[in-house]
Order: C-alpha cells, then structure tokens, then sequence
C-alpha cells in the first residue's frame, strides 16, 4: 500500500530541504524515495499546503500519578472542556489535565505524532505506562527521575564508583522501561524529606552530604557512558526563585563538557532586579546558552489562564502552595524514589510576576540563536496547557501580534522587558525545527522529525494562511504511520501508539544488590518493581531506542 | 511478568514471592503449594489465606436465569439486557484494572453509573484530599523515615495484618545497611501513638521495640479527638476538648509536643472502619495536623484503605474520564455527582444491576428494580438468582492483572498461580462488548 502526497511545500531541515514542491511517497507505514507514479497508489493533494514530519513534544506531563492527582483537583476545569461529542469521544475532557483518550485526540489534531513524559518516578513508573497505553494516536516514552533515590545516592557518597552508578541507572532504566534520565532538583527533593528548605548547586545537602553538582555530573557521567541518547535532562535547583539566573549559569558552567538538556528553563531565568525584586535573566541566559553548544533548552512558556502545575519537585511546590488558585493542593514524598507537588495556578497577565514571566519566556525563545537547541513546550500543564502552543507559535512568529499582547501586560512588566525591541520572527522552518526535528535528533529518533527514506509515515498538511495559530491549531491531514488520523482538524481515526525504552546492558551483579535493598528498605520484590516488555502498551512492549556508544 | 520463584515438595509446586491483591497493603512476599487446581497458602495473613485457598472442584458453568449455558450465550443475554437499559448501575467493580478498562468501556458503550463496593472511605478522605488536599507520604517513606506514627480510630493491623511489619519495622539486630528504617536516628527511637484503639496482642508483640502510647478514646470520639490534636499543634484552646474521656485532652496535648519534636510524623486512619459521619472529619484534621507540622518540620499522612482494587478503580475513573469514581457515564459525556450515584443511591433510581466482584464472593447488593448481570466470584452465594451469572477467575489466583496498593502510587503486577478455567473480568466483558457489537 502506497501512499503519495503531492504537490505541497515540504519543510524538512533535518534533510535541508526547505520549502521544496515536492512529492512524499509512505509505504506500509514508512516514507521511502521518491519513485515514479505507480498504478494503485492513494493520491493526496497537497496543493497549498506546508509539509512537515509529526510534531513532538519532548516534555509534557500527560500521564502518571501527579497528572492524576492534577484531575482530581481539577474537576472545574474538566466539566468546562468535555471532549466533543462523536464517534471518535472518550467520555473525557479537560484541558489542564486532560484525560488520557482527550490528550491523545487533541495533540493529534495538532498534527503531533509523539508526546514524552518527562517526570516518571520509578515507584509509579507502572502507572505511567499504564495510562501511555490508553492514549490513542501519539507515540509515548518516559523520562525516568533520578538524582534523588536514595540507592543512587547512597552509592555516590559511599564512593563506590562510576561503573556501580552506570550499572544502576541501566537497571533503573530497564526496569521503569523509560528512554532518557530526568533530574529534578538534584538533591533537593530528598533534602526536603530530612525537612531541608533549600538547595544550591554547591551547597552540600543532609544525610548524604553530597552538592546537587556532584549529583548531576555524576548522572551525565552515567548516561553518556551508557550511551542513552538524550542528555540529562535537567529541572535544576531553586525553581521559580527571584536570583535563579545566577544557579542556572553556573549549572552550565558545571556540565563539564557533557551534553545537557535544561528543561523549561524560563522558570530559571529570574533575576532580582528592580523595586519588585523580580527581573528577566534571559539575556545572559541566552547568551550562556548561544556560547555553549553542549546546551540545549526548552522554555516551558508560561500562558495566561488557568492551569495546574505538576511536578516531582515537592521542596519548590512547597514554596509555591500558598500562591495555589484555586487553594488547594497536594505534595507526597514517594517511596525513596522522589516526590511530587501538584499545585493550581492561574496565570493572569495583570500580575506582574505572570506578565514577566510570558516575557521572559517569550525573549528566551527569541534571543536563543539556535533552533536545534530551544523545543517548543510550556512544559504542559504547568506553564500552560498544551492546546496552547499554536497560539505561541504565532506569538514568536507574528511580531505585531506579539506586539499587540505585549500591549495588554501589566504595564509595569512591559517596563522590564526588552521584548518589544526584538524584530525576530520565527520561520516555517525554525517552526519545523524546534517542533519536530531537534526533538528527534536529541532523544535518538533516527526516524522520526523528518521526511527522508526510513522515516515514520507521520506526515502533516497544514493550509498556508497567515493568521499562524488558525494554521497549526487544524491540519488539513494528519497521517500517523501513513494512515489518516485527522481531517481539518478533526479525528477521523483512533490508532495504537508506541512506547519507546531504552535497555542499557548492566553487570547482573546490580541484580543481587537491587533485590536486596527492595526487600529491606524499600519493602517490595525488585521482581515486582520491574516492568516486563509484555506490560507495555497492552503487550506489544516498548520500541527500544538505540543506544548512542 | 512476576518472579514467583517455584520448586516442586511431593506432588505440590511452591510459588514463591505471591503478589496479594486482597486488602490494599500489596505484601508480595506470600507463599502457596499448588497441586493441581488446588492452593493451599503456606505464607498468607489469615484474610489473603481464606482468599487464596482453592480446592480442586470443577469451577461452575455461567448460568442465565439459573440455567447453565455458555460464556458466549451468557454474554448475549447481558447485551441484550444492557442494551435495553436505560439507567444502569455497575457496582462492585472489584477486579483488576484489565477487567476495570473493560466494564468501563461497556459503561461508555451502555451507559452507566459507577461505584466500588469499598469506596466510603475513598469519599470520605477524597472530601479532604479533592478539595484542599493533603501531604501524603507512601509506604517505604513511612517504613525508613517515621518516628512518631499516630494512629487514629482502631487497630490497622485488624483490616490490614502486616501493616506495622511492613511499616514500622524496628531495626535489626545486628545492624544491617540495608534494612529500614534507614532514617531513624536510634533503633529504639520509633514512636507509635494509637488514638482510640485497643491494640490487639499481636499487634502489641510486634510493636515490642518501639515505645507505644495507647491513648483509649471511644470510636464516636475519635473525630472530636482528632480536631484536638490539630487544635493542640495550632496552639488553639478549644470546645473540640469536651467530650473527651478525662485525660485525654493531657495526653493529645504531650502528643502535639512529641510530633513538633519529630524528624517525620505520619497521622493514619482507616476511612472506611470510622462512624461513616466521622471519617471526614478525620482525615481533615489529620490533614490539618499535618499541614501546621510541615510549617517547622516534616511531616505526612498515610492513609489506610484500597480493599479489592479501589484505588485501581479510582485511578482509571481519573484517567478515563477526569473524575472520581460515583460518575455516570455514556453517550460521550461523564458525570460527577458523587451523592447520586453511590451505589446505594443510584440503585433507587435504576433498572439494571451489574456487579462485578472478582477478589472475593461478596453478593450484589439488594436490587429488585430490573435484571441483575453478575460477573462474579464462583462461591458467590446469591439472594436471589441474577438474570445472567458469569462466574470470574479471581486476579492473582486464576490469572494476571494489575492492582493499585493503598497508598496510590504502586501499581502491582499481580500473577495466575494455576490453570484457568474461569475467564477474567476482563474476557467476561470483552465477551459482552462483542455482543454488544463493539471490539474491546
């Protein structure tokens, strides 16, 4: 079966080609080389329309236990945003935290093909992969959180050596079935359990008497040597702080040459400048970042509304909850793993925290020169929800429509920031990049985020018009694994997605000793920690992501 | 998917390393002789004992209207009767969260309410935990980090047998790196508080090396005591104290010391085994308590409950359709009416019963409105005889399946330890989705 789409602007920079009329021929799922029109094979128009890979999403928590508990504070929210009724409705909604069916149909209609969870705690790790597996029409992996179990850093202070921690992060990776490490907080979410309020890069947290720099060289030592792919990704220390900017600089003067990821990094770009002791950093954080090609970012763009933010980082949640709207929340030490805090927030841009913070965001985006090493998140849901991101596209591709909400701030955040002197607008094929092939190429994807021979049949039509967010708020065709998902917007099918892992080797030895301590201190067989292969996405086991030696 | 290490003694396999999925605590440790059909359990608390037990009887046939007949013809008759419902209730729902997906998929399909035979003490906690919310803490955190453990209302361990083995074991002799508690400064050092009680003898023994404080307090106090204790830590005088046996109001006092003083206090209480007027009132002030404690220290609620999967019941209702469990759902839209549809409730108003209880024979509740479907254990003794009877392997004894443990956050990978002859919850409803015309 055969598929040609023709006619349309094809947008794939991972193969340099940009805007090229030209045809995309799928067969049994995949994109193979261009060859003459064959008889039988499905035409698809794609006259005025752009060509571009399936979206991907590096970093958007959608499934999980704190995704979970964001539902549960959120029933507002869900009874305001069902699902649309039809065929294809799950009985869900939300828009916050959305149901797992709601999740998948909407980023589908989008034209996104793969979406990773970024925070998976291994305790709950099968929960995680439980709720990916009812998530239709979307590709899924998990990030698994370390930097802060107990096991890993009992091992680092008694000084027992890289290859023991390697050995470890390959168990813990295979075990959780998850594809990249997640640090959050390093160090600190496990200080909090011993009622520590604050942790610094280099100050030295209780118990294990160990700096989160130490932490996190360690983990980029350890994944880089086991050859997983994607860098540490990394929540650093002091989220949210006012004077963050300083932590974040000299986490990226800490990464020792190693690649490393820094994740929503707008929430670490704060500055204490000003009478409200709160000021942009994104200039010397961009230009940290411009200097240092080891680094790559995504923004975690914050957007006006409400939303609930969800995360392993209880020691910053705890700070953050007196600031909950609606006024509740929940936070839970987990099970030596890590922890979570899920906490509601309303973005309004008549604050002038809020409206400096979608500044700041917004210059991050802008002054970042790269596009290979800024991804397109809000880190859903927390600093907006994901249904949001065409409207951002048009904000950093429209410069007076971004200037027309720029005008609609608090005024006094207008004053603080420089965004209104920055002409940059992204391209199509900036757009292009930071959705769909830099994600791939960080996370190993060798097949996914372009459109050359080899890769997934995930193609998306969107119609050329200039308003850019009625763009890519509606494909005109959504194709996942060369079968049409979506028309116009619309779900016309429900397919199966994937789960990808990654399984490092590690020395058996590991095994003996994680059985041990699960029976002893944790309390629960290490046989019954693990996930097996058939446990995911309903038996047809994870797609194992290759290792990068 | 689990170990279930087994030898063979005579004619019996030994399967090691059981997965219980009973009362919510998740032990994984058990042990059974498996001959033929037959499990007798070897390593069990006598609850997962009576439980697990299996003789080698043939199982029964599913029956409609009393009259044996296949699974197929079984499952026909359900559809025909979901299909002509117009308000149906699903009740029970104790099965694993295979069997789970597909009752609620036959919800959406059919149209229903739904609710799990244990969740009082669910929407009791969930009156705290959805509204304002709490800090919690899971099992191994309470197992390395606790010193002082407050109990409010009765004995865990009555509901729950190994709760203090597993949650508060006392340190071993000789010392071993390994094992919990890892974060409790001296061995002795464990505190354990129980408001009303009485402690049992065994749990008493168990609790040997630790310093207990039995502070007896009638059940229909508990509540009252409750709010002076986080009175106490708020350093509020208050009413809360009257009605408090004579002494008490002393020693809830010490006791607020004593959690200001700890490293990591954890307040317990099991929702459901509290005066059903009470137990929200319990885990509000718990959740109270916790929230002044964490202003100078650390501090965590633990929550007791999770019989017969109802945490996995609860999680996929959340996941599916963005609310709790007491939703109706079907024709694309879901529900949330919680007073509505209780079970209880929901049956006044309803004309189809179907009941789903895998883990144990527990009847379906009395229902005399319209058909009853009950996709249920095989001993299940029947007051009055469904329309349509599937009799349902038990998860974690007939077959695999996945179950929540009480604290939310484990999901376990429960393990068949014989033959199947029975279909699971999940191939019963799978086989009404067929008839229903719908793919599972």
């Amino acid at each position: 079966m055969r598929t040609r789409i023709t006619g349309g602007r094809v947008f794939d920079p991972a193969n340099a080609i940009i805007d090229q009329v030209r045809d995309i021929l799928i067969e049994d799922g995949r994109i193979i080389a261009d060859a003459p029109p064959a008889p039988g094979e499905d035409v698809i128009d794609a006259t005025g329309a752009i060509v571009l890979a399936g979206g991907i999403d590096l970093h958007s928590h959608i499934a999980g236990g704190k995704v979970n508990l964001g539902r549960l504070l959120m029933n507002e929210d869900r009874l305001l945003h069902p699902e649309p009724f039809g065929d294809f409705c799950g009985c869900g909604g939300g828009r916050a935290a959305p149901t797992t069916h709601a999740t998948g149909c909407r980023y589908s209609q989008m034209g996104y093909t793969a979406v990773f969870e970024p925070a998976v705690v291994g305790a709950n790790a099968r929960h995680a992969h439980l709720e990916m597996a009812d998530i239709p029409n979307i590709d899924t992996g998990g990030f698994l959180v370390l930097g802060n179990d107990d096991f890993l850093l009992r091992l680092i202070a008694q000084g027992e050596g890289q290859q023991a921690v390697n050995d470890y992060v390959a168990w813990m990776l295979r075990a959780t079935q998850c594809c990249a490490i997640k640090i959050v907080n390093p160090g600190g979410i496990n200080a909090f359990k011993f009622n520590g309020r604050a942790l610094d890069l280099d100050e030295t947290g209780p118990f294990y008497g160990l700096t989160p720099r130490r932490i996190l060289n360690t983990l980029q030592r350890a994944v880089s040597e086991l050859g997983v792919p994607h860098p540490i990704h990394l929540h650093g220390c002091n989220l949210g702080v006012p004077g963050n900017v300083k932590t974040t600089l000299a986490t990226i003067g800490a990464s020792e040459g190693f690649p490393l990821h820094l994740t929503h990094i707008q929430f670490h770009s704060y500055g204490t400048e000003g009478d409200r002791h709160f000021s942009s950093g994104s200039a010397e954080i961009a230009e940290a970042v411009n200097a240092n090609p080891h680094i790559s970012v995504d923004v975690g763009q914050i957007m006006f509304g409400q939303t609930v933010t969800a995360s392993a980082d209880l020691m910053s949640q705890y700070r953050n909850h007196k600031i909950a709207d609606p006024k509740k929340w929940i936070g839970m030490d987990i099970e030596m793993d890590a922890a979570c805090g899920v906490v509601p927030f309303n973005y309004r841009d008549t604050s002038f925290v809020n409206a400096l913070q979608w500044a700041i965001g917004l210059e991050l985006f802008l002054l970042i020169e790269d596009p290979w090493r800024v991804y397109l998140t809000t880190d859903h849901p927390n600093g907006g929800p994901f249904t949001s991101y065409p409207h951002l596209i048009r904000l950093l591709m429209d410069k007076p429509f971004r200037d027309d909400h720029l005008g609609r701030i608090h005024k006094a955040a207008r004053a603080h920031t420089r965004l209104a002197e920055i002409s940059r607008e992204y391209t199509l094929e900036e757009i292009a990049v930071v959705t769909r092939a830099a994600p791939a190429r960080t996370l190993g994807l060798r097949d996914r985020g372009h459109l050359g021979p080899g890769a997934r049949g995930d193609v998306v039509l969107y119609e050329e018009q200039p308003d850019r967010e009625a763009m890519f708020a509606a494909p005109r065709l959504v194709l996942k694994d060369g079968k049409v998902v979506v028309v116009n917007g619309e779900v016309v099918e429900l397919v199966d997605g994937r789960t990808y892992a990654v399984h490092p080797p590690y020395d058996p030895l590991m095994d003996k000793r994680l059985e041990r301590w699960f029976d002893e201190a944790v309390g629960l067989k290490a046989s019954h920690y693990r996930i097996a292969d058939g446990e995911i996405r309903n038996g047809q086991g994870p797609e194992i992501v290759e290792l990068d030696p | 998917m689990t170990s279930g290490a087994s030898d063979t003694d005579g004619a019996a396999r030994i399967v090691r390393d059981v997965v219980c999925g009973f009362c919510g605590l998740g032990c994984d440790d058990l042990e059974v002789a498996v001959t033929g059909r037959a499990i007798a359990p070897r390593r069990a608390c006598p609850e997962a004992a009576r439980l697990l037990a299996r003789t080698d009887a043939p199982p029964p046939s599913a029956r409609i209207a009393g009259t044996p007949a296949s699974l197929e013809d079984a499952a026909a008759a359900a559809a025909r009767h979901l299909a002509a419902s117009r308000s149906a209730v699903f009740s029970g729902l104790g099965a694993d969260l295979e069997g789970l997906r597909r009752l609620y998929d036959i919800a959406m399909v059919a149209g229903a309410s739904l609710d799990h035979a244990a969740s009082a003490g669910l929407f009791a906690n969930l009156e705290r935990l959805a509204r304002r919310g709490w800090i919690a803490a899971t099992l191994a955190e309470v197992r390395n980090r606790c010193d002082v453990l407050v109990v409010l209302g009765a004995d865990p361990a009555s509901a729950f047998a190994h709760f203090f083995e597993r949650a508060m074991p006392s340190a071993p002799v000789p010392a071993d790196a390994d094992a919990a508690p890892l974060f409790v400064p001296h061995a002795g050092g464990r505190s354990v508080v129980i408001v009303g009680g009485p402690l049992s003898d065994t749990s008493r023994a168990q609790l040997t090396r630790h310093d207990v404080v039995e502070i007896t307090v009638p059940e229909d106090r508990i509540a009252t005591a409750a709010a002076a204790l986080s009175a106490a830590l708020a350093g509020r005088a208050t009413e809360a104290l009257a009605g408090l046996p004579p002494g008490v109001a002393e020693a809830l006092a010490l006791l607020a010391g004593r959690l200001k003083a700890a490293r990591y206090g954890v307040l317990t209480w099991n929702a459901a085994t509290l005066p059903p007027e009470d137990a929200a009132a319990v885990a509000g002030a718990a959740a109270e308590a916790v929230d002044i404690l964490n202003v100078t220290t650390r501090a965590a609620v633990f929550p007791l409950g999770g019989r017969d999967n109802v945490t996995g019941a609860h999680q996929l209702a959340l996941w599916r359709f963005g609310y709790p469990l007491r939703t109706v759902v079907g024709a694309g839209t879901a529900r949330h009416v919680p007073d509505l549809y209780a079970t209880a409730t929901a049956l006044a108003d309803a004309d189809l019963l179907l009941h789903a209880s895998a883990f144990r024979p527990d009847p379906p509740p009395g229902f005399d409105r319209g058909p009853v479907i009950a996709l249920a254990h095989p001993d299940t003794a029947f007051a009055r005889e469904p329309e349509v009877f599937i009799p349902v392997g038990t998860p974690g004894v007939d077959h695999a399946g996945h179950v929540f443990r009480m604290d939310s956050v484990i999901c376990l990978p429960l393990q068949g330890l014989r033959p199947a002859e029975l279909p699971s919850v999940a191939a019963a409803a799978r086989a009404i989705l067929a008839a229903l015309g719908r793919a599972a």
